[in-house]
């Protein structure tokens, strides 16, 4: 076994200061070297004590959480960290500044006592630091500078709703804020495929994640709500702590929201979307499997591939963590593997009116 | 059952009541540093802060109740919250909020239900919001259909239907809801096609209140909305049919336009920030924040009990040191010639000067600075500043200096006490000060400092001082004091009746001396603490209390004498001199002996009613003067013993039935001694003399 991961706790609680550790330390290979109350010191500390994850709180006195993280990308670059945020608006929106400015993940702060609920925290918590510890790549960097508003202005409103050419349904994990963003902002406004994606997220954040990705991309992205149609140049997020399934109508194609029970550990999950995908839409589906610790997804791309539909894997050396398609991959249910960079364009090949087996309303 | 062992999460709850305490003291002092300057973004700022780092560690620690009020109050202190005509409304909000989250707290840590937090709640929502429109009583349906739901309606519309948008409000003492909506659903379905239904079919029917549809009829309005009002089931019925367009119009009752909202006045009656007169408090600036904040990031958390323990330790070990001491001693004696001889003394030096150090070291440990306990004291300045329409400063000084933990607690009542009295009843009125002379801002001084073994903090304020003769007045009336008594007293002495019981409690008091109330209180605090309050006072100048008080409580040094061949000691900071005397120079006055020294006439208290025995007047005596407060007595001993450092411990009540005696200590060779309540003695001594008066 190898030398337990090196973990720099900065927050100015020192309730957390305190907690965050023994949540931590429950789990043999991390060691917590060290804790800062703000960001000053959480410099200093990382000279010190040479952690290779930080966990960053962001709401902090003198140096706060946004201004700590781009001195520590500008000095130590090579350091993960993840954010460990509130449950606010205020907080959600600081944690998407922080992604966008190479954060590696993040965990949302424990927000009660209740034993299940801890559990859960620290097993997020442990795989992450993990993750992030074991991950070769850079954080994947990505300038999100709205687009300029004459490229905005036609999107969603006024045109008539397009049936899709394709449906296409991602499922994306750790590091997939970064990633998600990247494929989906080299995406021309008029593409023609629909896309609808589960991002493991906890609630309350997936309502500004899909505003941003808005702001940054060519096509609309919103979070769906049950009923909300599936159309050409449009990409739905699902809302954290809920399972989003497809369902085929007189009338159009539309996403349905459920509160079924946790699967995989997760709310949303992928395997339910990409059940539902596979059996609604069949071969006029693809199914793409990114970036993410475990195996969520992983069993339903077969059914994706055994209902004819197209699945894709991200390739391993642009996944920041290589376990939801590696897993995939390992059971023979990727049809093609493509790394990050390449992603918008296969999706944009493939949807294009030539190749597709158009989605019939 | 819990996430953490049973161990650890006590400890963690333990820490998040400690973090918790901090983080309100730190909001009272924001929200003060606001009502100084309201408006300013940056304090409001860190104001959210706190309020969020308290949210957050609430909810890990599973206090939900006060998480929540916790995130409204956060949610709403935005910096155009700041910006706004609100903005000097915040400090009153956020001080309530911090008393609100203290109960809470304390409720918590009592294992009790925790307040409601319901007025917080509404002062919170009063900040952002033009007052709440009531509840509207009548229906407002909002007709939100989904992306699809709308292409159905369209679809419809798009074949020559006409559409309706109908809501009817299930009427709430309507008894069986499933029932009723089946009856909805069949009349309904007569009007025409049911394109949409609002609430889902599985919504479970004894939650729903509100049905809303989308039909295509060849009805008109009025037809829909009498067929679909059924009586007992149907409280009120909303049709509007729908243009064009596949968006649905709004209803035209649906909601009032915002112009439209009514000013209510607000109900509570905040003391409006300009008819009182702000407290003006100058907090200590926070020097060196810098560093302070250093210091704060290396610091450990302990048990106070775990540092008893190790103190108890040190005790022994100061025990053991004079057990060996004293081994050497007799070994010196018995081998006077022994080469061993200086070996052993270089060894006891090195070892009595480490033990010094280790023994002070860990009393440093128990040190804070008195600067924790001055920091409440802006928050209740103001309180009562604004009550009592006083102008304030506040001044500090010395807050860096140590005092021992658990005597730091303590004093928080009795300096807040005083506190408290010296802007109420202290300071005159901005208009009586101005009339006077003075500046209409009374000023408030807390100093403090080391004396010797004791720490000095001194309350001073320049209001209008007591009125020692009216003092003196009362005491001979309630016959507290006799004329001739109180004719004898020092000024100290006569305006220290102020703590009296008997007086000190009588509420009318308060208004002639202007101090009064809970003052034996005060005086019983410090006498606790072995500690002392002197009072002085020129009318019209102002009055200084001087709280006195040992550095700590564990280990003292002590003078050791012996009273009828029995072993007593005093505390060594309260000895002022020893002299010498003879039974002869003893002469007895009001039934006091007294006895002279140099220009004073000395009280003198004898232990064990020595007094009863007949003396001889050759007998030589040794006088040990010794100072309460500014009030000096003579303790007559037989015998002198020495200076030593004694370890307190605590004597079991049920063990020692007299207040006569602190405590007690062991020396080296194992002889216990007892340390004298000095102000027990005097006072029961005292007591009996006068009673033997009147036999």
């Amino acid at each position: 076994m190898s030398d337990p991961v090196r973990v720099l706790v900065v927050d100015d609680s020192a309730l957390m200061r305190k907690l965050i550790p023994q949540i931590l330390e429950r789990d043999g290979s991390i060691h917590v070297v060290g804790t800062a109350m703000d960001g000053t010191f959480g410099l200093k500390k990382i000279e010190e004590l040479n952690p290779q994850v930080i966990t960053l709180d962001l709401e902090m006195p003198r140096m706060d959480g946004i201004e700590t993280l781009r001195e520590i990308t500008k000095r130590h670059h090579r350091i993960p960290v993840i954010v460990v945020s509130a449950h606010t608006t205020q907080g959600a929106s600081a944690t998407f500044k922080a992604l966008s400015l190479g954060a590696f993940d993040f965990v949302a702060k424990p927000k009660d006592a209740a034993s299940a609920h801890m559990e859960n925290i620290a097993t997020e918590l442990i795989t992450k630091i993990k993750a992030a510890a074991s991950t070769k790549l850079p954080v994947p960097k990505v300038d999100i500078t709205p687009l300029p508003a004459l490229r905005r202005a036609p999107k969603g409103q006024g045109k008539p709703h397009a049936a899709p050419s394709r449906v296409i349904a991602i499922g994306i994990s750790t590091g997939g804020p970064n990633a998600l963003q990247y494929v989906l902002s080299q995406l021309p406004g008029d593409f023609p495929g629909s896309l609808i994606v589960v991002q493991h997220m906890p609630e309350g954040f997936t309502d500004l994640f899909a505003r941003r990705l808005d702001e940054c991309c060519a096509i609309e992205v919103k979070e769906a709500q049950s009923g909300d149609l599936l159309v050409a140049g449009r990409a739905l997020i699902c809302p954290g702590n809920r399972h989003m399934k497809v369902r085929r109508m007189p009338l159009g194609n539309i996403v349905v929201l459920s509160d079924e029970e946790r699967v995989n550990g997760h709310r949303p999950s992928v395997d339910i979307l990409f059940r539902s995908v596979a059996q609604e839409f069949g071969r006029e589906a693809i199914a793409v499997i990114m970036t993410g610790m475990g195996e969520d997804g992983a069993d339903a791309l077969g059914a994706v591939k055994a209902a004819g539909g197209l699945t894709i894997a991200q390739s391993e050396d642009s996944c920041v963590v290589y376990g939801m398609p590696k897993a995939a991959i390992e059971r023979g249910h990727a049809t093609r593997v493509v790394p990050l960079d390449m992603m918008a364009n296969t999706l944009q090949a493939q949807s294009v009116a030539e190749r597709a087996r158009v989605v019939k309303a | 059952m819990s996430f953490f062992s049973e161990d650890r999460a006590s400890e963690l709850k333990e820490l998040f009541f400690e973090s918790a305490q901090e983080l309100l003291q730190t909001l009272n002092e924001e929200a003060l540093a606001l009502e100084k300057r309201p408006g300013d973004t940056e304090t409001v700022r860190s104001v959210r802060r706190t309020v969020h780092t308290l949210k957050g560690d609430a909810a890990a620690c599973g206090y939900r109740e006060l998480s929540e009020l916790a995130h409204q109050l956060e949610d709403v202190l935005t910096p155009e919250l700041a910006q706004s005509a609100q903005a000097t409304k915040i400090p009153e909000v956020v001080l309530a909020a911090a008393d609100t989250f203290q109960s809470m707290l304390a409720a918590y840590r009592n294992n009790l239900q925790p307040p409601s937090g319901e007025a917080l709640r509404q002062h919170v929502t009063r900040l952002t919001s033009a007052p709440a429109t009531p509840e509207p009583a009548t229906l407002a349906p909002k007709f939100l259909w989904s992306e699809y739901e709308q292409v159905v309606i369209a679809d419809s519309a798009a074949r020559g239907n006409a559409i309706f948008h109908v809501a009817l409000q299930i009427d709430p003492n309507c008894p069986m809801r499933a029932a009723a909506m089946q009856m909805i659903r069949n009349v309904v379905s007569d009007c025409g096609t049911v394109l949409v239904l609002h609430p889902e079919e599985n919504t479970p029917p004894d939650k729903i209140d509100v049905v809303e549809m989308a039909i295509a009829s060849a009805h008109d309005e009025q037809w829909i909305a009498r067929k679909s009002h059924i009586p007992a089931v149907v409280k009120d019925v909303v049709v509007v049919r729908a243009q064009a367009a596949p968006a649905p119009a709004p209803a035209a009752k649906a909601q009032p336009a915002d112009d439209n909202i009514l000013e209510i006045p607000e109900v509570h009656a905040a003391p409006a920030p300009a008819a009182a007169p702000a407290a003006e408090v100058h907090g200590a600036e926070p020097k060196e924040d810098a560093a302070k904040a250093v210091a704060s990031d290396s610091i450990l958390r302990v048990d106070a009990d775990r540092i008893d323990a190790v103190l108890n330790l040190v005790g022994e070990l100061i025990i053991g040191k004079s057990m060996l001491l004293q081994t050497v001693g007799e070994f010196d004696k018995r081998f006077a010639k022994d080469p061993l001889r200086g070996k052993f003394a270089d060894a006891m030096a090195f070892q009595a000067r480490v033990l010094t150090d280790l023994q002070k070291s860990v009393m440093k440990i128990r040190m804070v600075p008195v600067e924790q306990l001055f920091r409440r004291v802006p928050r209740i300045i103001r309180d009562v500043a604004k009550n009592a329409g006083k102008e304030v400063a506040l001044q500090i000084s010395g807050q860096d200096t140590d005092l021992d933990k658990s005597i730091l607690d303590t004093l928080a009542e009795p300096l807040s006490h005083l506190v408290r009295n010296a802007v109420d009843h202290g300071l005159e009125t901005p208009q009586e000060r101005l009339a006077l002379g003075k500046p209409a801002a009374g000023t408030i001084r807390l100093n403090a400092f080391h004396q010797g073994n004791q720490v000095v903090i001194e309350i001073s304020d320049d209001g209008r001082g007591i009125d020692r003769g009216k003092v003196v007045a009362k005491a001979i009336e309630r016959g507290l004091t006799s004329a001739d008594e109180a004719g004898r007293m020092s000024e100290g002495e006569q305006l220290a009746l102020i703590f009296h019981p008997g007086l000190s409690t009588a509420d009318q008091v308060t208004s002639i001396s202007g101090r009064g109330v809970g003052m034996d209180v005060v005086k019983n605090v410090l006498d606790r603490l072995k500690g002392s309050v002197s009072i002085t006072s020129r009318p019209g100048d102002g009055t200084t209390f001087q709280l006195r008080v040992p550095l700590t409580l564990a280990i003292i040094k002590a003078l050791l004498f012996r009273v009828a061949d029995r072993l007593y000691a005093v505390p060594l900071g309260s000895v002022l001199e020893i002299t010498r005397a003879t039974e002869g120079e003893i002469h007895r006055v009001d039934n006091h002996e007294v006895a002279q020294l140099r220009n004073e006439v000395l009280t003198l208290v004898r232990l064990a009613k020595l007094s009863k025995r007949k003396a001889s007047p050759g007998k030589k005596l040794f006088v040990v003067v010794i100072a309460i407060g500014d009030r000096k007595f003579g303790l007559v001993v037989d015998k002198l013993v020495g200076e030593e450092e004694l370890v307190i411990k605590a004597l079991d009540d049920h063990l020692v039935a007299t207040d006569l005696v602190s405590g007690a200590s062991i020396l080296g060779d194992g002889t216990v001694v007892l340390i004298l309540n000095i102000q027990a003695v005097i006072g029961r001594l005292g007591r009996e003399a006068a009673k033997g008066a009147h036999a």
